[in-house]
């Protein structure tokens, strides 16, 4: 039989191992292993749901119980062996100096005194005091006695262990309810009595053949392995495929260990990071990306300004004349330049960074070359926030500085992106346009679940760019959209749940590769 | 980025041949022009290049493709330049002095031909919209009016007018307004207006009789002004601030009418003062400079080594004369071009010419040393003490509502950096502190089984009056627990936990705080009682949850990671 034992509790299997063809009744199995009514109940319960056991049949029962009056008469005797035993001794008295001398109640004198005087114990005689009369007590005072005792002794009378005699003076003196007056509480029960199934005899097999006794250790304690008890003893065998309970643990964000696993690549292919303020002059963010003033990017409805403060106090030199003069007339870059008068003072306008090349631009100024630098920059953008649009998210961005980096060294460098960080199958090159660079890339890539879409783009700083920040070499400059890869990675499809303030959205959700 | 909408018949009649499917697509590339998807037989195409608008009309897209794919180039004879002007005629527009300080220049041209059939007349005004929105910086550089030749007389009279004397029918209107009224009424001089209101007069367009052309850049007038099919006499005119790109938009024009069939015939502008072309500028006129590099810069950029000849073949594929002397290479701009600033910008047709596909990418060579910065290393550090004190870390965005970063916060928000121009309200301010996120998501996890343990390093921005920006933006960790024991000692311990395996020696000094409890805050000290103040921790007060609507109580701590690494930051 293929029966997992692990399911028994200790109760069932020590139920079952304690049964053979007999009845099963809570009776019999609380007295064989001192089980309490409510073990066994539980056991045959569970047993019965399992078809290890069935019902055979209910028995009705009737059971007295003796109550606290009920061991208090035992005890000190009942109002009849107190009155006879008064009267032997002091001799015949009137009913209400008995009252007196017994303290008792007139009603339960009268009583006592009505029945033993049917009963043809005691009389009245002619001054109206009652005297013994007869040999002794009366039988049904003896009957009484030995209920009184028994009951003592068992705590709970069965009905069907008494003799007529015996339930004839009990359930004269017991009541269903309001007992508590009474020396016993009657009541009825229903007795369920059980026989072991076949099922249940092959479980029991089972269980022999393997030992079980149901006596095997819970949980260790300290204190077993202090006294060393565990010694000898069997384990019990837990049941593996039971549900876990949920515990809540401290974790990452799936979408930050996405971000970090970007930034580790790109560490480990050598680039090295930069990072800068939220904040940034028009300068920085178009200016010196040789953005006209009066491009069409930078009007009101494309970036945030400030309200407060409104202008940066200064812009670094010499960079803010060399940039307006490369906007002016080329400057020194070989370059005619756009041709109108630079404005000092806007070009200090602040503004929430729109793009991360802002800070390629600024690195320029420090660079090493070779040199290559990244950055993952949160950005803001004059935009509806939508699924497919965010207010503020992450771009990555980048440059390469180097004597020899040429056209297909950027091309190079995309294709190592294209396959190291986004796991392309193929990659496609077409010619794109950058206010910055010149000539410009795109690169659009095939993803093994995403198919074909725009990785990033890139191209060679203009030199009207990185001469007035004094760099005389070629740089290359990318930009990678990850937002796609960051939500198939999650399993998402809505840029918005990338930032999600949802608790329970966050701690249910993994990374998907 | 322009998107425009071709005929297909259209398109292909001009390119000269059929190109369909993944071919038309990969073609496109060639214009950095994406297929943008079709309805019936209109295509969608968005292109790229911004100084690039000759490419944004079917003729123009046209034309490059077709020069691309070896269909030989259209010849345009209407062109005057410095050494020779074309014989204009009649065909003239006088400038009022008056205009040097509102809107200084003015270039036209006549049309003539076979009636402008509907495909055509969408064309223009469609022409008319990208240039000048996209390219014209949305009329305030350049706008363009269309007119009915035949019904008017030259020369044309380019005024600085009296916005409440001067009035006429605008397009679309029944009745006269003065200028003034129009700029104020008129569905165009709501939008545009702005570009002329401050002026005391405005720039209007006349006949030679004193009949009403336009009142630019806003609208045309109601007849005049008002182009139908069928028409065969056609007046161009653009108006503008800088003379270069308004004669770029006019060539445009009239390549695009050139090749749909249309004869030009050349308008002299007549200037009262000086301009950097003269006072006397016939249009469609060539200013273009040629521009000069040299095969060694092409080949150090491109990583090739073609030779002066193969670079110049591959680059006139793109429509521009190229001619080669020695190692040099000159750059004759295409008449409808004006995207060379520098050498380098040859460069760029030499390669889409040559096809980016034939480009062997190359691995770069340079040894660097690949390395995070000390920030990130540092708050990578704090995240996993936080992430094993049982915290689930989260990223949230940086803009938000004034009513979440400050009135909920019960904070006055002085320091908080609030947008000028903001999309909406919900994205008005920058944070200043992570905790308002925090407890955003309180607000939004009731439901989420407690305890929560919650964190954040991120960037905040505050009022910094020492720095040149005014703003100092700053490394922040923001931690939360809500619980139903989540109290001042909790967090306590928690910082405690921190600030031990950050080595951070650090005192809390009592303080009060309109977000915490009163009794139940205090500011992180670093360096002893009269040291550097680091951040704030406590329990959050009922009437700041109650603002949340959180009905579970909630302590937390906002640490500075810039200051902690500089005084105590060894990672």
């Amino acid at each position: 039989m293929n029966y997992d034992i692990k399911t028994l509790h200790p109760l069932e299997i020590r139920v079952l191992l304690n049964t053979g063809e007999e009845d099963i009744t809570s009776d019999a199995i609380m007295e064989k292993l001192s089980f309490k009514l409510g073990q066994c109940n539980q056991a045959f319960s569970w047993l019965a749901a399992k078809g290890l056991i069935e019902e055979k049949e209910r028995k009705q029962r009737v059971v007295y119980e003796i109550t606290d009056t009920g061991r208090d008469l035992q005890k000190n005797g009942t109002p009849a062996e107190r009155i006879f035993a008064l009267i032997s001794e002091k001799g015949p008295m009137r009913l209400p100096e008995i009252n007196e001398a017994l303290s008792l109640e007139n009603k339960d004198t009268g009583t006592a005194f009505g029945q033993m005087s049917k009963d043809g114990v005691m009389a009245l005689d002619e001054e109206k005091r009652a005297c013994i009369k007869g040999s002794g007590i009366s039988q049904s005072m003896k009957w009484a006695r030995a209920v009184l005792d028994k009951g003592i002794k068992e705590g709970e009378l069965e009905e069907s262990a008494l003799s007529p005699d015996e339930i004839k003076t009990i359930s004269g003196i017991s009541k269903k309810r309001g007992a508590g007056s009474s020396p016993f509480r009657v009541s009825g029960r229903e007795d369920i009595v059980y026989r072991i199934t076949a099922s249940g005899k092959e479980v029991k097999k089972l269980l022999i053949d393997q030992g079980v006794t149901g006596e095997e250790i819970g949980s260790l304690t300290p204190e077993m392995l202090a006294d060393g008890s565990w010694k000898n003893k069997t384990f019990r065998g837990y049941n593996v495929n039971t549900p876990p309970s949920r515990v809540l643990l401290g974790r990452h964000s799936p979408y930050a260990q996405f971000l970090d696993g970007v930034k580790d690549k790109l560490v480990s292919l050598g680039f090295e990071e930069f990072d800068g303020p939220l904040v940034e002059s028009e300068f920085w963010n178009c200016d010196a990306l040789f953005m006209p003033q009066f491009h069409s990017a930078r009007d009101i409805h494309d970036v945030y300004h400030l309200a407060e403060p409104t202008s940066a106090k200064a812009i670094e030199q010499p960079y803010l004349d060399q940039v307006a003069s490369a906007h002016k007339d080329g400057w020194k870059t070989g370059s005619r330049g756009w041709g109108y008068d630079f404005d000092k003072e806007f070009t200090k306008r602040l503004i929430l960074r729109s793009q991360g090349t802002v800070i390629s631009a600024k690195t320029l100024t420090k660079a090493k070359i070779p040199g290559k630098y990244f950055g993952i920059l949160r950005c803001f953008r004059y935009d509806k926030v939508d699924a497919t649009h965010l207010s503020d998210f992450y771009q990555t961005e980048g440059i390469v500085l180097g004597e020899d980096v040429t056209l297909k060294t950027l091309l190079g460098l995309l294709k190592m992106f294209a396959e190291e960080v986004a796991g392309a199958t193929e990659v496609m090159y077409v010619p794109g346009y950058f206010p910055f660079t010149e000539p410009s890339v795109e690169v659009h890539i095939k993803h093994p679940v995403l198919g074909w879409f725009e990785l990033g783009g890139a191209g060679i700083f203009r030199p009207e760019v990185t001469e007035p920040l004094g760099i005389h070499v070629p740089v290359l400059a990318w930009g990678l959209g990850i937002d796609r890869m960051a939500l198939m990675s999650l399993g998402l499809n809505d840029l918005r749940e990338l930032f999600t303030s949802d608790i329970e959205h966050l701690r249910l959700r993994r990374r998907s590769s | 980025m322009p998107k425009i909408e071709v005929y297909e018949d259209a398109l292909y009649k001009y390119i000269g041949k059929r190109v369909e499917g993944d071919d038309f697509v990969k073609l496109l590339t060639a214009a950095k022009a994406e297929f943008d998807g079709r309805e019936d037989d209109i295509l969608k195409i968005e292109l790229n290049d911004t100084n690039r608008p000759d490419l944004w009309s079917t003729a123009g897209i046209a034309r490059q493709l077709r020069v691309y794919t070896g269909g030989g180039k259209n010849e345009y004879s209407f062109f005057s330049t410095a050494e020779k002007v074309l014989d204009s005629g009649e065909r003239s527009i006088t400038v009022d002095h008056a205009l040097k300080d509102i809107r200084p220049y003015i270039a036209g041209f006549a049309v003539r031909g076979g009636g402008i059939d509907e495909a055509s007349l969408k064309d223009i005004i469609q022409t008319q919209e990208k240039l000048c929105w996209n390219y014209g910086q949305k009329r305030k550089a350049i706008a363009m009016g269309v007119y009915r030749s035949d019904l008017f007389e030259f020369p044309v009279r380019y005024i600085a007018a009296d916005p409440d004397k001067e009035a006429f029918t605008p397009l679309g209107f029944e009745k006269k307004l003065t200028l003034r009224e129009i700029v104020k009424e008129h569905p165009k001089g709501l939008e545009f207006g702005n570009i002329i209101s401050g002026f005391h007069k405005y720039p209007y367009i006349t006949d030679a009789e004193g009949k009403t052309l336009s009142l630019p850049p806003v609208i045309n007038s109601n007849d005049i002004g008002a182009v139908i099919e069928g028409d065969r006499e056609l007046f161009v005119e653009m108006t503008g601030t800088d003379i270069y790109s308004l004669l770029i938009a006019t060539a445009i024009v009239a390549c695009d009418l050139s090749d749909a069939g249309y004869e030009i015939l050349p308008v002299k502008t007549i200037y009262p003062y000086d301009t950097p072309l003269g006072r006397e500028v016939t249009a469609p006129f060539y200013f273009q400079q040629p521009v000069t590099a040299d095969i060694s810069y092409v080949n150090k950029l491109l990583g090739e080594d073609f030779t002066p000849d193969e670079a110049a073949q591959y680059g006139r594929k793109l429509g521009c004369r190229i001619e080669v002397s020695g190692s040099r290479l000159t750059l004759y701009p295409a008449v409808y071009r004006n995207d060379f600033l520098h050498p380098v910008d040859i460069i760029e047709d030499i390669m889409i010419g040559k096809g980016l596909p034939n480009f062997e990418p190359v691995m770069p060579d340079d040894f660097t040393m690949g390395k995070l910065t000390p920030e990130t290393l540092y708050s990578r550090r704090i995240k996993n003490i936080m992430v094993g004190l049982g915290f689930q870390e989260m990223v949230y965005n940086y803009l938000g509502s004034g009513k979440d970063y400050i009135e909920k916060m019960n904070i006055k928000g002085s320091e908080v950096i609030r947008i000028a121009n903001p999309m909406s309200e919900s994205y008005e301010y920058l944070r200043a502190s992570i905790l308002p996120s925090l407890l955003n998501s309180e607000a939004v996890s009731g439901n989420a089984v407690y305890p929560h343990r919650i964190f954040e390093t991120g960037k905040t921005g505050i009022r910094d009056n020492d720095d040149n920006y005014g703003v100092a933006t700053i490394n922040s960790l923001g931690f939360l627990s809500a619980d139903r024991d989540a109290g001042f000692n909790l967090v306590s311990s928690q910082l405690s936990a921190v600030m031990f395996y950050i080595s951070a020696d650090y005192i809390l000094k009592e303080a009060e705080d309109p977000r915490f409890i009163s009794g139940r805050c205090a500011k992180v000290v670093l360096g002893g009682s009269s040291g550097k103040e680091i951040g704030i921790m406590g329990e959050i007060s009922p009437q700041v949850l109650e603002n949340w609507s959180i009905q579970m109580p909630c302590a937390g701590c906002e640490l500075n990671l810039d200051l902690i690494m500089k005084h105590c930051g060894k990672l």
